[in-house]
């Protein structure tokens, strides 16, 4: 099995940042290219934009089986993050739901993104986004 | 330039195979395919060219020489060819290519898994590589998702799901080289465990090894093998990923419209004109969404579709009747090619128990899990008696 390729702390790991093409307005995160993934503009001028720090569920599941090391039900959606000024158009991403139940998350409902520790690699901790039910939402 | 056509198949029984090696299973394939020609085949004369199918998932062949090995086809040019699990009909795709650039006249296409030796591999591989993406992502997630949003947005139900795994598992019951050979209900699949909400064990492929080749030919060279060649009427491959926005891409997936478009375009047939196909069914919910896709179907219709009864052996429009990946298995190698050698049958009147009457022109369609998730690649070719 492989090891993690992901392992330097990125900007975009610590805080919501998004890259906008300057052409056709998709906005990537977390990953930061020079090429637009959408128009293929190469290379594209991308403009950071700071995302919401909530978004809406597009799509989920909830996975059942999974190895032994990893704790299960494991909710996984896809989610539409907006612009934090409400202009332009959503990111989006998949990732995996934390401290959710399956009768809590329905296409459309609103969840908060999280960043959290997901597991270390050696002495390095992992950071990365995870979403979860808005405490106040929380039966 | 010259067509290709499809003039010989052979395929070993799909099952668990322990004891084979890759090389067995290359073998095995081979030697059916030979023993099965019409009118017989000089092997080391008669092929100029070799692709091979596989992920190489077990560590073993990763390289065309390994059907060279295998077979004892030496010096003649052979080729690699991995494209997710589009891999087996994108390695014939470049053997038509080339035979239709008439660089050569006559290509073994063979495909091969060995999925078992490496179950805890896949998940492993998908659970963990792309940390930022959420740790544990596996297939039936990334094809569940889509379950999920085309019950919200299409009212489609649980039932019109399963009922795709229990036609399928129906129809394998009927095809000799199926790995599993029983029949189930609505409420089998609904009660069998849940893998990744909302799909259950029996929404999903078995893990099997398995083992396919075809023989293509030129014009010039085709009637030499059989009476019966199947011409290659057209194919088409695309590429996607739903992180790009497009709203489809949550329901349904795009590169399979746009592979399926070239195809029908190239062919100059479109989606009532096929007869049969062989469709990409690793979950329930991919076969009901390719129906859409391929435009069996309107938009969000797909859980109609099938309640009508349409795809099923005697309905309108045949799909899957070897079992499809959801009863015959998915070795992802061999799978393009099985649909190949299934289309082959079909249109030359010689499926047995799942023949589709008359059918004269039929479709094989993959599509493959890539970089970016589900629906990432797509490859279809469209068959022609």
């Amino acid at each position: 099995m492989s090891g993690p390729r992901y392992h330097r702390t990125r900007r975009q790991d610590q805080r919501l940042v998004g890259f906008e093409c300057q052409a056709c307005g998709f906005v990537s995160f977390p990953d930061e290219k020079r090429i637009c993934k959408r128009c293929g503009d190469a290379p594209a001028e991308f403009r950071d934009v700071d995302l919401a720090s909530s978004g809406t569920i597009k799509t989920f599941v909830v996975q059942e089986y999974l190895p032994d090391d990893i704790e299960v039900p494991q909710p996984l959606a896809i989610i539409d993050i907006p612009q934090a000024d409400g202009s332009g158009e959503p990111t989006r991403v998949y990732g995996l739901l934390t401290e959710t139940e399956l009768d809590e998350i329905s296409v459309g409902c609103t969840v908060d993104v999280r960043f959290r520790e997901l597991f270390d690699e050696g002495a390095r901790p992992i950071n990365s986004f995870k979403f979860s039910v808005p405490r106040e939402d929380k039966r | 330039m010259t067509d290709a056509h499809v003039v010989g198949a052979g395929i070993i029984d799909f099952g668990e195979k322990y004891d084979w090696s890759f090389e067995d299973l290359l073998e095995g394939a081979y030697l059916d395919l030979v023993e099965s020609v019409d009118y017989g085949i000089d092997p080391t004369n008669d092929i100029d060219g070799v692709w091979y199918g596989t992920l190489d998932i077990a560590n073993e062949g990763s390289s065309g020489a390994a059907v060279a090995h295998a077979t004892g086809l030496f010096e003649t040019p052979a080729t690699h060819i991995v494209n997710a699990c589009a891999t087996g009909s994108d390695a014939f795709r470049n053997a038509v290519q080339a035979i239709k650039a008439e660089d050569i006249d006559v290509a073994l296409v063979i495909g091969a898994e060995k999925m078992l030796d490496s179950t805890e591999g896949l998940i492993g591989g998908a659970a963990l590589e792309r940390l930022w993406r959420g740790r544990g992502v596996t297939m039936p997630a990334f094809f569940g998702m889509r379950a999920t949003r085309h019950m919200d947005q299409y009212d489609t139900t649980r039932e019109q799901i399963a009922a795709v795994s229990v036609k399928n598992h129906e129809n394998g019951t009927k095809y000799p080289h199926a790995h599993q050979q029983f029949e189930c209900s609505v409420d089998d699949v609904k009660e069998s465990s849940t893998v990744s909400y909302p799909l259950n064990l029996y929404d999903c492929c078995p893990v099997t090894d398995g083992a396919c080749a075809v023989l293509v030919a030129s014009d010039d060279r085709a009637r030499e093998f059989t009476d019966a060649p199947v011409r290659v009427a057209g194919y088409g491959l695309s590429t996607d990923s739903f992180q790009r926005g497009d709203d489809l891409a949550l329901t349904n997936f795009p590169a399979s419209r746009h592979a399926s478009s070239t195809a029908y375009e190239r062919s100059g047939y479109g989606p009532d004109d096929i007869d049969v196909a062989e469709v990409h069914d690793c979950f329930s919910i991919t076969e009901l969404i390719t129906y859409e896709d391929l435009g069996f179907c309107e938009q969000g219709e797909g859980g109609s579709h099938i309640d009508e009864g349409i795809p099923h052996l005697d309905g309108e429009q045949p799909i899957n009747p070897s079992g499809g990946l959801l009863s015959k298995g998915h070795p992802i190698g061999a799978t393009g090619v099985a649909q190949i050698a299934e289309i082959f049958e079909q249109l030359r009147g010689e499926a047995g128990d799942v023949q589709v009457p008359d059918a004269e022109v039929g479709m094989q369609h993959n599509i493959g899990i890539g970089r970016n998730a589900t629906g990432a690649v797509s490859c279809v070719n469209i068959l022609e008696r």
